[in-house]
């Protein structure tokens, strides 16, 4: 492999660490800088210490279809992304503001749909989304938070600015990547630590814990547990991972029953024990076949009558994945207005929503330049990329889109930023996007960076480690500290 | 029967080898902390030195604090006698003069470990290699250590090395203790407050019993739970209280071991007498000062009683 950076072109993309062809932008001038100083034979045998690193580390991802091979070792790109700490900050402060309006929003919802009254949101735009629960009407979890832990999606466009492409709310994966991909450049890179200050993320899982331990106020030391799907889930590493980091009690749904006096307990050695909070990462249908999927065998029949009662809290609050629908992240610039008074500080991508007439009349028109999406799918499944889409897919779209024009938005064919990639090739361009994790309880936690995906394959805008995606570690550099103190001089470099 | 000079030698290479993989992992797990904090606060590349009393010796044979100087000094330095290279060497000589009585894997273990430390000296200054070195040493402490485990008898020899062995391990950890006084000072800044659950998380994996604290007290980092444990827990095998008690195990199956295992008592009692309500002001460091004092005295009674009977008070230097 040939290590060019002065040949690396970003083509028209905005790119995350160059500012033009052999100038990084500033944050990221030091990291560039030292990569650019090491030899081929230096950078090729990172790449495969990176390798042999998550091969020893066991950080695995599985392929439902991949039968017989279900561990996939995790995809990792080298070269961190950088974000320059002034700029997070600001992103952060909108995030903040983002999972608060979407909070209050999922509560009112719940609770009398003010919003709708005041004509904020249609209602048949609520009533239509796949996430919504009549059976969590009437609730108020603790803290009015519904949407404890969210993994909202970031992509950067041609213009410079960050927008927050989609919220995952109902049980966003990916934070055990952003600690391992952090723990792997500590290994293969640990010299660039001394050139540059780069915020910390290693204290992710206590504020899981201080988070999950908020929704008991008014227990000294709840039980806390991790409900996985068990192991064939294509994120069991991730659940093992958070509970063994965090301190969770890891279980399944058969580990648990729910009592005569609706509390919770799960089955020990020494009889049944009481669970105070559940941090579940299965999906709401499948948390109680008596209230939703009645086949469901991962469930636990009777928990969503512990939940109501306030006997065990669930994070996130079954429900609550209505706020996670295209159709309703269209509205949230106007629900962050309506319910905080405030204008909001990260934009939404321009979003066309098929159900308004004039926005159909104009997606119809102009289908090929156009991204179409689904209400409720995600993983990038069931979409049309119009300007990478043959004609007939085009037409296929049109037809589904006039038969239910109410499960569909449209959106410009935004031109994701690009990073510099160890490719076959060399260094070369690949789109990419961020998922920052975003904490509520009692506080609101967000993650400084969070986990940067990235297309591997030539122009492809597909990041989803399921579709030939691969991830980077994410660096929120501060510039004001990134001189190294003078104790440090003198590390060999040769 | 047993020789005094063999008991001797068992009873070393025990302590050495305990010593290269705490030393070892100490300054891996220091090294990962360092990348995660911003750089200017009381904790830094020094703290390592304090830890082992090293400042005097440090200061003489190196002009400037840096951390290439520091790693040289506290890995490759054979004049110093706490460096990994000076404990390897212990550990290899102790074993080349013990084949008789230990398994054969584990002269081959050591010679390997000793060949690669040697091979890594020149490249010890680069981060990225030295932390490659220090994590296969321990590794090879461990594959030693499993090999003694499983393979020896539980007779004399093994008691020795049973005794040393948790000895050193008990006087490591009340070394890295006292990076707890540092944590708790009242004047500590506050970028240390901010980065306080990073920093004691951080003494928890120094001493390995991050996950065993979280299984056994509870998930939160607290600095008081995480001294009590650390110091007091009776089923954490590398709590100062269990390393006491089974020291007084292991010579306890020795001849005449009445002296030392007075002695060995009058520690443990101590330790557990300590009202751990560590608040801000606690004695931590005045603790640990006088149970490395005890230890010292110990290992001088051990020394008389067994290793030699013939003169009075003599030890080999640590």
């Amino acid at each position: 492999m040939k290590l060019d950076w002065n040949n690396y072109d970003p083509g028209p993309f905005y790119d995350e660490l160059m500012a033009a062809p052999l100038q990084p932008r500033e944050a990221s001038y030091r990291l560039v800088d030292y990569l650019r100083n090491q030899t081929p034979a230096r950078f090729q045998q990172c790449v495969q210490e990176s390798e042999a690193v998550i091969r020893e580390m066991g950080i695995t991802f599985t392929v439902y279809s991949d039968a017989g091979n279900i561990d996939r070792a995790w995809p990792f790109d080298v070269i961190p992304r950088v974000i320059p700490g002034e700029e997070w900050d600001r992103t952060e402060m909108g995030l903040n503001q983002r999972i608060r309006a979407l909070n209050r929003f999922i509560q009112d919802i719940y609770n009398g749909g003010q919003a709708i009254k005041d004509g904020v949101i249609p209602e048949d735009v609520v009533m239509q989304s796949k996430g919504y629960r009549k059976a969590c009407e009437g609730i108020t979890p603790p803290h009015g938070v519904w949407a404890n832990i969210c993994g909202s999606d970031l992509v950067r466009h041609s213009d410079g600015i960050m927008y927050v492409l989609e919220d995952n709310l109902r049980v966003p994966s990916g934070v055990a990547y952003m600690l391992e991909n952090r723990n792997i450049t500590k290994r293969i890179l640990p010299e660039i630590f001394n050139l540059l200050s780069v915020r910390t993320v290693r204290d992710y899982p206590s504020h899981l814990y201080d988070m999950l331990a908020s929704l008991r106020p008014e227990l000294e030391q709840p039980v806390i547990a991790l409900l996985t799907p068990g192991i064939y889930n294509s994120a069991y590493f991730e659940h093992a991972f958070l509970a063994q980091q965090a301190g969770l009690v890891l279980l399944e749904g058969a580990d648990l029953v729910v009592g005569k006096d609706d509390y919770v307990y799960m089955k020990t050695i020494s009889g049944l024990e009481r669970v105070d909070v559940i941090y579940r990462r299965i999906d709401d249908d499948f948390i109680d076949p008596e209230v939703f999927r009645k086949d469901s065998i991962l469930g636990i029949p009777g928990i969503m009558r512990s939940w109501k009662a306030g006997k065990v809290a669930i994070a996130n609050a079954p429900g609550c994945g209505v706020a996670d629908d295209k159709v309703i992240y269209a509205y949230v610039p106007d629900l962050i207005r309506y319910y905080l008074n405030e204008e909001p500080s990260l934009p939404n991508v321009p979003t066309w929503v098929c159900r308004r007439r004039e926005d159909r009349d104009y997606v119809l028109e102009h289908l090929p330049e156009l991204v179409v999406k689904p209400a409720n799918e995600s993983g990038g499944y069931g979409m049309l990329v119009g300007p990478h889409s043959p004609p007939d897919k085009v037409e296929e779209f049109r037809r589904l889109i006039q038969d239910n024009p109410n499960n569909y938005i449209a959106q410009p064919t935004l031109s994701l930023s690009v990073t510099p990639t160890a490719t076959e090739k060399g260094i070369a361009p690949r789109h990419l996007d961020l998922r920052p994790f975003i904490l509520s309880g009692e506080d609101i936690y967000v993650t400084p960076g969070g986990l940067t995906r990235v297309a591997l394959v030539e122009g492809s805008l597909v990041v989803n480690s399921s579709q030939g995606g691969g991830s980077k570690d994410t660096w929120i550099v501060d510039e004001s500290d990134s001189g190294r103190e003078e104790d440090t001089e003198g590390e060999d470099e040769s | 029967m047993m020789l005094s000079r063999v008991a001797e030698r068992v009873y070393w290479m025990a302590r050495y080898l305990e010593r290269t993989e705490n030393t070892a992992r100490l300054i891996n797990v220091h090294t990962s902390m360092m990348m995660d904090l911003p750089k200017r606060m009381e904790i830094n590349w020094f703290t390592l030195i304090n830890l082992f009393n090293a400042d005097d010796i440090f200061r003489e044979r190196y002009e400037r604090v840096t951390e290439k100087n520091i790693m040289q000094f506290l890995i490759a330095d054979r004049d110093n006698p706490v460096s990994l290279a000076s404990s390897l060497f212990s550990v290899r000589e102790n074993v080349r003069t013990s084949l008789d009585l230990l398994p054969d894997e584990t002269w081959q273990q050591v010679n390997q470990a000793h060949i690669q430390l040697n091979n890594a000296l020149e490249v010890i200054g680069k981060r990225h290699t030295r932390l490659n070195l220090l994590r296969s040493l321990q590794r090879a402490c461990q594959c030693i250590n499993g090999v003694i485990d499983s393979y020896m008898s539980r007779d004399h020899t093994f008691d020795f090395m049973q005794a040393g062995r948790q000895l050193e391990r008990a006087d490591m950890s009340s070394r890295i203790l006292e990076m707890a006084s540092l944590l708790m000072s009242e004047q500590r800044s506050e970028t240390m407050r901010k980065y306080e659950g990073i920093l004691w998380t951080n003494l928890l994996q120094a001493l390995s019993a991050r996950q065993m604290y979280q299984q056994h007290v509870q998930p939160r980092v607290r600095s008081r739970e995480v001294l009590k444990f650390l110091v007091l827990d009776e089923g954490f095998p590398r709590s100062l209280r269990y390393s006491l008690v089974d020291i007084g195990k292991s010579l306890g199956n020795l001849p005449e071991p009445e002296l030392a295992l007075a002695m060995q008592n009058r520690i443990l009692a101590h330790l557990k007498k300590q009202d751990l309500n560590f608040s801000p002001d606690a004695p931590v460091h005045a603790l640990m000062d006088h149970l490395q004092g005890e230890l010292g005295e110990l290992h001088a009674e051990i020394s008389r009683t067994w290793f030699h009977p013939d003169r009075d008070g003599q030890m080999q230097s640590q």
